[in-house]
């Protein structure tokens, strides 16, 4: 491992950066209405000087007030999951580890799901309303983290195996229940469900829900990334780090509930975008080495890249219509996976 | 391990939207049904809607339904008597709740149809499955498969279902009711131009009705036009492109009896939506959802709509012989906020009778 420079970190960071900006004009300029790069660039200077009223087209609204907070969302939910995804991989020492494996997406479609049925049942305030998929869908994330926390415990002690196997016998079941559920509701209701289970980012975030998603992201990274060198100590085995003077069950405390947050939150107001958990990190590894001081906000930069990517492609390909971003991500991240795994092999 | 999870996902996930979204997409292969073990007196060949020939009984005393519209259409024929069973969404009119339910109509338990001794089971393709219809192929139960694509074809359709099931005369009038009330409001709707409208099927995400849907027909006879050109028969849409088309109208159909629409004020402060016209309006329209159904009841609802759309044209010149009584005296509905008007309920309550 090469020894981590401030300078280092921030080239890299800054690097990445200047990608996501690229990609993110891109995905703005991109879409069912178009854009000129001109009318584009004054819209955002004067959303910038605070001067709404000087957009004085629709597509200047357009572009502002439904393309670039979709951008946004896009750029939080990849980071968060894709930050997820390396805290899990390096806690449970399992390259295979990701938000999806531990149940949590399932969880959150099932509440989600659940919150759909219950909620012309009740008489809820307008306000209430709206946020109620995204709240279902959080409380089914967290149940099930903390169900399969618990299943994953051996004598007191997390295993990392067990966990895994626990995550997986949850989502199956999970899954088995969601069938129940969508089999036996009536046609009409089950349109917008299924697309709980494919991945969304149309949603109109309510601007309550965003500063929670915003706030939720900055401070749960910032946990897990005061944890980075532990998590480097970690990946030489747990006794080992104990040795090394590593807290271990602290780590891992704060590690898995904040990357339990970060799923929790990005699914709730997207639905399962699959393989970004599992893959940005590795694709990351490969490309800045596994030193998570560089690994965590280099994943970051990542999960946002793919995730705006693939929600162009999800907006733009069929456009005016719309394809669930989770079939792009599967659609490119399954293929990718099969090629790093052959290349490791190899 | 990865993998599997992944499977497991899709799987649910495709086979839910292949199911639900993409069902008429099956398509039904023709076939006859072997014939039963004992033969009764007389048979006769019949070919339903999607060109299956089918060898039915010559009189029909026992039906299964397994769409909610067909259940309907049986009711508003008068033949609920001959109804032996239903499916668990068969909910109108709301004595079919009382019939032996036999599942699902996606997944009928085909015992409890076989149990039931069926003449015919009635099915629809944009709801059924064609593995339902093989299976009960196999144990020699025939069914007879509708496929109405537009309003007329769903006149036409109910005609000929009650040819079929022998009860030609009250089809005929029921047909004639139905075709009289769509001329009666082409007649008042025909000088207007058409409202541009986007029929919400589904708000998040936004998913509204292809070109080639009976809704997208139902709009057209009640003097709207909707904005999405699309084939997919339930495409989502992307919000820019609404946006960019500016509908006059957001048109929503009651979730189910009587549920409130509160979804419509929900909007009103929702980034994005607030730049739609009719949002920003609160052009709104709320219609009974009998507008996803394709049977008789769907003209009210048809009806109702146009009412909501175009409130002058019913406040002009007043036909009353063409019209059902009570319908043309209440005074016509304001366009914003407009609940299901009361006549449209006593209409519907008329078409099932």
């Amino acid at each position: 491992m090469r020894p981590l420079t401030l300078q280092r970190l921030f080239l890299q960071c800054s690097l990445l950066a200047v990608v996501l900006f690229v990609v993110v004009v891109i995905a703005l300029k991109l879409g069912a209405v178009p854009v000129s790069l001109y009318g584009l660039g004054r819209d955002l200077i004067s959303v910038l000087l605070h001067q709404t009223k000087a957009l004085t087209s629709d597509y200047g609204m357009i572009v502002i007030e439904i393309r670039l907070p979709r951008i946004l969302l896009a750029i939080v939910v990849g980071a968060s999951l894709s930050v997820a995804g390396t805290s899990y991989q390096a806690l449970l020492r399992n390259p295979l580890a990701d938000p999806y494996v531990l149940g949590v997406s399932m969880g959150a479609a099932l509440g989600a799901i659940l919150a759909l049925i219950a909620e012309p049942h009740l008489a809820l305030p307008v306000w209430l309303a709206t946020l109620f998929t995204p709240l279902g869908a959080f409380l089914g994330a967290a149940a099930t983290v903390a169900a399969v926390y618990f299943l994953g415990r051996r004598e007191g002690q997390i295993d990392s195996g067990t966990l895994l196997l626990a995550g997986i016998i949850s989502s199956s079941f999970l899954s088995a229940i969601i069938m129940f559920l969508l089999t036996t509701l009536t046609g009409h209701d089950f349109r917008g469900m299924v697309f709980w289970l494919m991945g969304d980012l149309s949603t109109s975030l309510q601007s309550s829900l965003r500063w929670v998603l915003g706030v939720g992201f900055l401070v749960a990274t910032g946990a897990i990334y005061t944890t980075a060198s532990d998590l480097n100590l970690l990946l030489a085995g747990e006794k080992e780090a104990m040795h090394l003077g590593v807290d271990v069950r602290r780590v891992r405390l704060v590690v898995y509930i904040a990357a339990s947050i970060l799923t929790g939150l990005a699914v709730s107001v997207s639905g399962a975008i699959g393989y970004v958990g599992l893959l940005v990190p590795h694709v990351m590894r490969l490309l800045f080495g596994s030193d998570h001081r560089i690994l965590l906000p280099t994943a970051a930069f990542g999960g946002a890249i793919a995730v705006v990517i693939a929600d162009t492609l999800a907006r733009t390909v069929v456009a005016p219509s719309e394809l669930p971003v989770g079939a792009m991500t599967a659609l490119v991240g399954a293929p990718l996976f099969i090629y790093l795994l052959r290349r490791r092999i190899a | 391990m990865r993998r599997l999870t992944h499977l497991t996902l899709r799987r649910v996930a495709a086979a839910a939207a292949s199911v639900f979204l993409f069902c008429d997409a099956a398509i039904y292969g023709s076939q006859t049904t072997p014939s039963p073990l004992q033969t009764p007196p007389a048979y006769r060949q019949v070919t339903d809607e999607i060109g299956r020939t089918i060898r039915i009984p010559q009189s029909i005393h026992r039906i299964v339904s397994l769409a909610p519209n067909l259940t309907e259409t049986i009711y508003a024929l008068g033949l609920q008597d001959r109804l032996v069973g239903d499916t668990d969404y068969c909910d109108f009119p709301p004595e079919a709740q009382q019939k032996t339910k036999v599942g699902g109509a996606i997944n009928p338990s085909l015992e409890a149809i076989a149990a039931l001794r069926p003449d015919l089971v009635l099915v629809t393709k944009n709801l059924n499955r064609l593995e339902t219809v093989q299976a009960l192929a196999e144990i020699g139960i025939p069914s007879y498969a509708t496929d109405p694509q537009t309003v007329d074809a769903i006149i036409a359709s109910v005609a000929r279902l009650a040819n079929l099931l022998g009860a030609p005369e009250t089809g005929t009038v029921l047909a004639a009711d139905l075709e009289r009330q769509l001329s009666a409001l082409h007649d008042r709707l025909s000088s207007r131009p058409p409202r541009r409208v986007l029929f919400i099927v589904w708000t998040e995400p936004l998913i509204s009705i292809g070109k080639d849907t009976f809704i997208a027909d139902a709009l057209r006879h009640a003097g709207a036009v909707s904005v999405i050109d699309s084939s997919q028969n339930w495409p989502q849409i992307n919000l820019e492109e609404v946006v960019h088309l500016q509908p006059e109208f957001l048109i929503f159909a009651e979730p189910h009896a009587g549920a409130a629409p509160h979804a419509a004020d929900a909007f009103a402060g929702l980034p994005g939506w607030r730049l739609l016209n009719a949002v920003r309006n609160h052009r709104y329209v709320t219609i009974s959802d009998s507008i996803n159904r394709p049977a008789p009841r769907l003209m009210s609802a048809v009806e109702d709509l146009a009412r909501q759309l175009h409130p002058e044209a019913f406040t002009e010149k007043l036909q009353n012989d063409k019209d059902n009584a009570p319908a043309t005296s209440t005074p016509p509905h304001a366009s914003s906020f407009a609940p299901t008007g009361n006549d449209a309920i006593s209409e519907e309550q008329a078409c099932a009778r």
